[in-house]
């Protein structure tokens, strides 16, 4: 007869757990528990800034190997030439460009230096989630290559301008650290001189039989086959976006560079409609490919054993000539958050980062340095083999429309020239008719939608 | 001799199942153990050259072991406080004829809650957190985390609980049990099955979350194992080998985890079979 | 007799200790509940229509986005593709992953090995699915074209082409989540009253009758949450996808979750998929509403 008691105690303890829990996640959280919550969560954003007065800045990347060396060796560099603290977070792509608008956009301030891709500088300059450099006093370094620094202007110092934007004066709201660039890689083994034209590619793919080809190239829609199609577009003479914001790509140039690259699929990977890099470099690096179009990134990757069996084979150039050679450009720039806690500290890292001697330095671990003068180093040139190469591209790059619509622009061509590949892989033939109407469907779309949005015609 | 046929078919069966569901996992395996040149080299059963790079790479230069650690204090808090509070709902929308259609209309919120896109989620969410400076903490994650669990132990644990004839707990009430003892007593042992898939459920779908963790958090003092793992997809390449062996190491946690819960599901047929 | 009275009268004594007591044990899961929804769907809804450029509030765009959004051909192709992948998905992981559950749920040597093994495919990040798919998938180095040749066939070069690519990502998904449905279903089995089965057994029922007559019904409400709940899953598909395909090739698995996730994040167009988001919450809320009926007349 104990028993109903005991188990009345049981319950009432189950009941007051239960409202303390109650209590805690309800109004306790909503109104008072917060503020001391925040203080135990520890590492929150707005704790660790509060070090000492221009004693740290915190910067925030998408991951990628060219950040190791620059995350690595120079963070500590700069940290003992100046005594600023450098944190350093990196997140994958798609999330960085999330997490760092969010961050701008409400000026939370968990970062001071954004590092973003140079199509992200129209939306992020013009919607004000980063500041003008040249407002903070930021001082350039006049040896860095102009067609990289252009990427940082806002409004962009050439080419098609937003209506909105047409009478205001150029300010540079970021600052290039990384001159990434497309360019040519090829296999010495079998080309006996420096190819120059798509003519010169061509000649030598025709040659290849499976296992090996002569060219690998990435297919995946949007931003992957872009990068495929940028550099054949500019060098026969087309444009993604004339100077009037109408399509210049669905002209016989343009229709004569999706060609060239339909003309490559009997000697390209089968599947390479599902390239991105990640499957379009290790076929070069295995040894099963002649040449490919890419960006620096990889460059590191073709002298180490640990990723490359043609160790020494892989030379480099600017990409191919037909009426022009046009590497399409996308550099890594940083830019100086709205919200940030270290305006100073931040200045004073991107002028000590884009230094001469750090510079040097820089270029001094096979790095794409920003200046002339480090990218074309006789001595450095002969070890790093990509330099001087990267120096010629960007002095010949194209860089996409500055408009921060670009990605949208850039999705619509690049789902339809994936479709049009598929096509063209599908039926062997007709590829005149596929490339036309699949360019002619792209620059609708484009049309239509930069009517909607609005501010350019 | 006819009994047996049957049986080496279900054997056969099973065999075929398992090979399929384990054979992806083999291969994560045997990818993270090879160098970046091997992995592209061509199909392999098993790793010629096996290497621990990757795994020391994780750690090293990832934050692998602080992105565990958050993961693992997070998705016990959230798992544990959610399973109370889904439970007790789930007994009172199972047990009782509720007012104002209570009954249905939880159920539907519920679900609602559960089907909110994370896309419409995480700008509010992040905004809300801001407010309360609970950004990028562990504690911001297990509110939230707790919030969309308990949608879905509301609804697993609610038919789970019907499925138990009344008469048992009635009878350990007149036993002398409240409606509380009786509930932790008598009904959860014999839902045990139930409540352990319940858990295992909340544990995969709050550990493995992406897309909440992501926005909400920025440095390995708060983020994820997901989180971690995205930041192996770099701006062009994939980092094929580390990937691979966060994969086998973040599956780590939640094998362990069926491991233990997973002998309930033995007890509850057991206990079914005795009453 | 007398006994009787005293019970009851004990019975009710007990549930007077709960002083509006059902109602107090919903409060505190509720609050919960709307803690993460009430705040997010007041701002996608209000998202919905307002007008956003770069990511900047505009003011109100009225019913815009929503008209834009019904005349968009991509959203009513990524709509389609969502269903027809939802459907594909969940029809063959409940058949699947009660079949398994059936088998498993018999008197088996190695029964606890077994069962975690069939679950293996869940405890991957979803993320890390997709790349290991991809790689698997991949036409140099992957599995799936050598085993299609081995067997005498063209080798798919599954992400490649449209159909196969749709085809391939639900493989992905089934092979991921139909151990969902069978843990589920195999909790609901093990807690199954056996009296009933046994009374059919004994009558002399077949194993397929006793299955449809008994079992399956039995089973309905447990099995009806499964495939609710892996339903809203399905639906919001979007890591292993974006990882696999992003999408294509061409649009032909891009989800309503790309979609909109590219819509809001990549083109900066937040009222634009806050509708589309919207208007899917809609109509899977009328969906589900009607499962939620038509479960009620099952437990019934």
């Amino acid at each position: 007869m104990t028993e109903p008691n005991g188990s009345n105690e049981r319950a009432s303890g189950a009941y007051t757990r239960r409202q303390v829990m109650k209590g805690a996640l309800g109004t306790g959280a909503a109104l008072g528990l917060a503020p001391l919550l925040a203080a135990c969560g520890g590492g929150s954003s707005s704790s660790s800034s509060g070090s000492a007065a221009g004693g740290s800045i915190t910067i925030g990347s998408f991951q990628d190997p060219s950040m190791v060396p620059f995350h690595q060796q120079f963070l500590p560099k700069f940290t003992a030439a100046t005594g600023i603290q450098a944190h350093y977070n990196e997140t994958s792509y798609n999330a960085w460009y999330q997490n760092s608008k969010n961050d701008g956009l409400n000026k939370t301030g968990a970062y001071d230096i954004y590092v973003m891709d140079d199509n992200w500088v129209p939306e992020y300059a013009a919607g004000g989630i980063i500041q003008s450099l040249d407002k903070l006093g930021l001082k350039v370094n006049p040896d860095i290559l102009e067609k990289g620094l252009d990427q940082g202007y806002w409004p962009p110092r050439s080419g098609a301008r937003m209506k909105a934007f047409a009478n205001d004066a150029p300010q540079l709201y970021a600052l290039v650290i990384i001159d990434d660039v497309e360019i040519l890689y090829y296999n010495k083994d079998y080309f006996s001189k420096t190819p120059v034209t798509w003519d010169d590619i061509y000649a030598v793919a025709k040659t290849t039989k499976p296992p090996l080809y002569g060219w690998t190239a990435r297919g995946v829609k949007g931003n992957p086959i872009m990068q495929t199609y940028l550099p054949l577009l500019n060098a026969y003479g087309g444009h993604f976006a004339n100077d009037d914001w109408s399509p210049g790509f669905a002209g016989p140039e343009g229709v004569g560079a999706l060609e060239r690259l339909f003309s490559f699929i009997p000697y390209m990977p089968p599947g390479v409609a599902s390239f991105d890099t990640t499957e379009e470099t290790p076929v070069m690096l295995q040894g099963h490919a002649t040449a490919m179009t890419e960006y620096t990134g990889t460059a590191h990757q073709v002298d180490d054993p640990q990723y490359s069996k043609v160790v020494g084979k892989i030379d480099f150039a600017a990409t191919p000539k037909q009426v022009i050679s046009g590497p399409a450009i996308g550099t890594f720039i940083c830019g100086i958050s709205s919200g940030a806690k270290n305006t100073a500290g931040a200045v004073k890292f991107l002028e000590w980062f884009t230094s001469e001697k750090v510079q040097k330095e820089f270029a001094g671990v096979g790095s794409a340095a920003v200046t002339g003068t480090a990218l074309r180093d006789p001595a450095l040139g002969k070890k790093y083999r990509w330099l001087p190469a990267i120096a010629d591209a960007v002095d010949n790059s194209i860089p996409k429309p500055r408009t921060p619509d670009e990605p949208q622009m850039e999705n619509i061509l690049g789902t339809q020239l994936n479709e049009a590949l598929v096509e063209a892989i599908g039926q062997k033939s007709g590829y005149t008719q596929i490339a036309q109407s699949h360019l002619t469907t792209a620059a609708n779309q484009i049309t239509a939608y930069l009517k909607q949005q609005g501010g350019y015609f | 001799m006819r009994a047996r046929l049957p049986r080496i078919g279900l054997y056969a069966t099973l065999i075929a199942v398992l090979v399929i569901a384990a054979f992806p996992f083999w291969w994560m395996l045997d990818e993270s153990l090879k160098q970046p040149v091997d992995i592209f080299s061509g199909v392999t059963l098993y790793p010629h050259h096996p290497t621990l790079t990757n795994y020391s790479q994780l750690f090293n230069s990832y934050h692998f072991g602080a992105y565990l650690e958050n993961s693992i204090l997070i998705v016990t808090m959230t798992v544990a406080i959610s399973l109370v509070l889904g439970t007790l709902a789930a007994y009172s929308l199972a047990r009782f004829n509720l007012r104002f259609g209570l009954n249905q209309s939880s159920l539907v919120v519920a679900l609602l809650v559960r089907m909110i896109p994370g896309i419409l989620l995480v700008i509010p969410l992040y905004l809300m957190l801001a407010k309360w400076g609970l950004l990028n903490t562990r504690i911001g994650l297990v509110i939230i985390y707790t919030g969309i669990n308990t949608s879905f132990v509301i609804w697993m644990m609610q038919s789970f609980l019907a499925e138990i004839p009344r008469d048992i707990e009635e009878a350990a009430m007149v036993d002398g049990d409240s409606r509380l003892s009786a509930l932790r007593r008598v009904v959860l042992p014999l839902a045990a099955p139930g409540l352990a898939a319940t858990a295992i459920f909340s544990v995969i779908a709050t550990y493995n979350d992406f897309l909440i963790a992501l926005s909400l958090t920025s440095t390995p003092a708060a983020q994820t194992v997901p989180v971690g793992v995205s930041t192996l997809i770099g701006k062009i390449q994939i980092q094929i080998g580390p990937m691979a062996a966060a994969g086998v190491i973040g599956a780590l946690p939640i094998v362990i985890f069926a491991l233990i819960v997973q002998r309930h599901f033995v007890r509850g047929l057991t206990l079914g079979a005795v009453k | 007799m007398a006994q009787a009275t005293v019970k009851r009268r004990r019975v009710r004594a007990a549930r007077a200790q709960l002083p509006g007591g059902p109602y107090l044990l919903l409060v505190p899961a509720l609050v919960a509940l709307a803690l993460v929804s009430l705040y997010p769907l007041y701002y996608g809804i209000r998202a919905s229509v307002t007008h956003y450029l770069y990511g900047r509030d505009f003011g109100s765009a009225g019913l815009e986005n929503y008209r834009r959004v019904y005349h968009d051909p991509y959203f009513h192709q990524a709509m389609w593709t969502t269903g027809k992948y939802v459907l594909v998905v969940v029809t063959c992981e409940t058949v699947l992953g009660l079949g398994l559950a059936l088998l498993v749920s018999r008197e088996i040597r190695f029964a606890s090995p077994i069962r975690v093994g069939l679950i293996l495919p869940m405890t991957i990040a979803p993320v890390v699915v997709g790349v290991m798919w991809r790689l698997m998938y991949d036409s140099g180095i992957g599995v799936t074209d050598p085993l299609f040749q081995a067997f005498g066939f063209k080798a798919p070069e599954v992400l490649a082409s449209n159909t196969s690519a749709f085809i391939g990502v639900c493989i992905v998904d089934i092979w991921e989540w139909t151990p969902l449905i069978f843990l589920i279903v195999l909790a609901g089995l093990q807690s199954l009253p056996q009296e009933p089965l046994e009374a059919a057994r004994v009558d002399g029922a077949g194993r397929v009758r006793l299955f449809f007559d008994h079992t399956l019904p039995l089973l309905a409400p447990v099995l009806l949450v499964a495939i609710v709940l892996r339903t809203i899953d399905a639906i919001g598909t979007f890591d292993q996808i974006y990882v696999l395909t992003g999408g294509g090739p061409g649009v032909s698995t891009q989800l309503i979750s790309i979609y909109a996730y590219n819509t809001a994040f990549l083109f900066s167009q937040y009222g634009l998929a806050a509708a589309m988001l919207i208007s899917l919450l809609a109509m899977v809320m009328l969906l589900m509403i009607a499962a939620v009926r038509l479960m009620k007349r099952v437990a019934v």
